[in-house]
């Protein structure tokens, strides 16, 4: 166990996985994990934990994402704040964030410092979320990570029309009726997702830092939302942490 | 045990209030002219009140389907479908509650489209199903102010509806009579009012959710000295807590205006999910829309026609902007929550910007929360939940940077 320095983790348990972050005193990150939310295998989140426990010396935990309230932790916050906080620790400016998760998307507006401004989230649809796309690509014949790779390939300019999820696989099985090839139908599937995210309310006079297990997966949503926001969007180093990260910075504050 | 002893004497004037409901009995909307009915002789039942008693006891979505299958579709009024739905089984949570076999039967059915056009659709199902006669109240819409042609539109229907009643009954309305439940409506509702201003005081004493309980006697018993009596009661303790420093929450650290209709099967849950928030709700547009301030029992029927017709949800958006921006500052309040109703489209008011104009006009941050009057398949808990707790948390780094 590293024992010579005291260590913070961050536990986001999202819809889809568990991330774990560990940090330093100075809030650098020194570790991540992810292993399954809800797996076969019970013990992964406890088995993952354990190792971290026995390779760090954890002084506090906090715990976010939608599962937060089912482990037991020093401290919880909400998704949202993480995000803004975990950023903020790696690019300290005003600025949008836009994290697209497993079943929902956010936007917030967040203060160099971290602050949370103001914040918008999906309602309970789940279209334009990563459920959205492992559900469609899955009725389109898709491989999950060729998807980006392929719709590079495309200029096609069409789009998923349906809001909801089971109805736009249906317009899938239309496009595969009319033989649309996988290079527009991986690039009408990002279409779709963007232009969902442009109605939502964004400051454009902000840059805007994405984070995410969706950005981690589809690298060509960057580029898209860059061309159709017509704003600076960066992707976040290891977007998926960065929830993760915020909670472990936050452990180390209080 | 409820918080407040007030919750508990509640309970047994609701009893008394529903087992002593016999004919003539009228069925009336919530902001229906409920004291011309009671002048005329009739004892008044709310249906709207049965359709939060379904939602508040989770009731509501084992009779949604049945009404669903009767035609009425899912994005309408989930009172009105729970209702209906109820009927359908006959059912009634007023059985075990108070014993009664069903709800009570009608001699006559009156409604008000002051607070929307399914009313009308719900109270004529009823009609049709013990084949009496009903009567709706069609004031003017969205008005922003009101000009005596709108007053003069409503009395003359609430003069068309008298006579229907008078005929229904067999007998003249007394005109002293309708003079003295204005009176005691008036002096109910101003009651109401100095009871939810309890609010005002930090910590607050009472909360949107504590108001979503005890307003039940301003609906249901308005223009009765029994509603008076409660609510002396009521200010009593409020304000002995109020004095006494006591709040719903001890460290309040922020308030909260609740705009929109309560999410009756949640009350429970959001008020502890504030509370461990160190939040207090302390003012809604919900409750505060049965002060009414313009009765006048030396000209019963316009002020009725006036006070009926001002009420919020029958506002066009720039005043409910203004009576919104009123309540936030003497409230004192840190932000406010919009509950976008899915089954409620008079009564969910973030759809057409008003959010952003209040937050624009005001500088106070505004949330929008998805949900439902009744229909909890509208609403998530681990969503909302998520916003709710971001939200306060913003407002408390905003508060702590001055």
């Amino acid at each position: 166990m590293n024992q010579t320095n005291h260590h913070f983790l961050g536990i986001d348990l999202g819809s889809s996985f568990t991330k774990f972050v560990v940090t330093d005193e100075s809030g650098k990150k020194v570790d991540h994990a992810v292993v399954p939310t809800l797996s076969r295998n019970k013990h992964s989140f406890d088995d993952q934990h354990q190792k971290i426990r026995d390779k760090y010396s954890i002084r506090k935990v906090c715990a976010t994402g939608y599962g937060r309230d089912s482990i037991q932790s020093d401290m919880k916050k909400t998704e949202l704040i993480c995000a803004s906080v975990g950023i903020s620790s790696l690019f300290p400016q005003r600025k949008n964030i836009l994290d697209i998760g497993g079943e929902d998307i956010k936007i917030i507006e967040s203060e160099a410092d971290g602050q949370v401004i103001g914040f918008h989230m999906n309602d309970k649809c789940s279209a334009g979320t990563g459920t959205f796309i492992t559900e469609i690509a899955e009725k389109a014949e898709l491989e999950i990570s060729e998807m980006s790779e392929l719709a590079e390939k495309s200029t096609a300019a069409r789009i998923i029309n349906s809001f909801c999820t089971v109805f736009a696989k249906t317009e899938i099985l239309g496009w595969k009726f009319e033989d649309v090839p996988i290079e527009d139908i991986s690039r009408g599937i990002y279409l779709s997702i963007v232009n969902r995210i442009t109605k939502l309310p964004l400051r454009m006079d902000l840059p805007v830092f994405l984070c995410g297990g969706v950005i981690a997966y589809h690298p060509f949503l960057i580029s898209l939302l860059t061309q159709e926001l017509g704003v600076k969007v960066q992707a976040t180093p290891d977007p998926q942490f960065m929830v993760a990260l915020g909670a472990a910075v936050l452990a180390g504050k209080r | 045990m409820p918080r407040l002893q007030s919750q508990a004497i509640l309970k047994s004037v609701l009893k008394d209030y529903f087992t002593g409901l016999s004919a003539p009995i009228a069925w009336c909307t919530s902001a229906g002219p409920a004291e011309l009915l009671r002048a005329m002789g009739f004892q008044v039942y709310f249906p709207e009140n049965h359709g939060a008693l379904l939602g508040a006891s989770r009731a509501a979505l084992k009779y949604i389907p049945h009404a669903h299958q009767a035609g009425y579709q899912s994005e309408v009024c989930s009172y009105l479908t729970a209702d209906i739905g109820a009927w359908l089984m006959k059912e009634t949570p007023l059985t075990q509650a108070y014993g009664l076999p069903s709800v009570p039967k009608p001699d006559f059915i009156v409604f008000n489209t002051n607070q929307c056009r399914e009313v009308a659709e719900w109270f004529n199902f009823f009609g049709r199903e013990f084949d009496c006669p009903v009567m709706g109240i069609f004031p003017p819409r969205y008005v922003e102010e009101i000009s005596q042609h709108h007053i003069d539109d409503v009395a003359s229907q609430f003069k068309e509806l008298i006579a229907m009643g008078e005929k229904i009954i067999g007998k003249k309305m007394d005109p002293e009579k309708l003079a003295e439940i204005v009176t005691l409506s008036k002096e109910g509702s101003h009651l109401w009012k100095q009871v939810l201003d309890t609010g005002k005081s930090t910590p607050a004493p009472i909360t949107f959710f504590d108001g979503c309980i005890l307003m039940a006697p301003i609906v249901v018993l308005r223009g009765t000295q029994i509603c008076i009596d409660f609510y002396k009661e009521a200010l009593k303790e409020l304000t002995n807590l109020k004095n006494s420093g006591i709040g719903h929450i001890p460290d309040e650290k922020i308030r909260i205006y609740w705009e929109g209709m309560p999410i009756w099967g949640r009350l429970k849950w959001l008020s502890q999910l504030f509370a461990e928030n160190q939040t207090s709700v302390v003012a809604s547009t919900y409750c505060n829309s049965w002060v009414f301030d313009d009765f006048d029992p030396d000209n019963p029927i316009d002020s009725m026609a006036y006070a009926y017709t001002q009420i919020f949800i029958n506002r066009g958006e720039n005043s409910k902007l203004d009576m919104m921006k009123s309540l936030l500052k003497t409230f004192n309040v840190d932000g406010v929550v919009f509950h976008d109703s899915k089954t409620c489209f008079s009564n969910a008011n973030n759809r057409f910007g008003l959010p952003n104009r209040l937050k624009k006009e005001t500088g106070i941050d505004v949330l929008n929360i998805d949900g439902d009057l009744n229909d909890l398949r509208f609403f998530s808990d681990g969503q909302t939940k998520t916003k709710l707790e971001t939200f306060i948390e913003q407002l408390q780094m905003k508060k702590s940077a001055g």
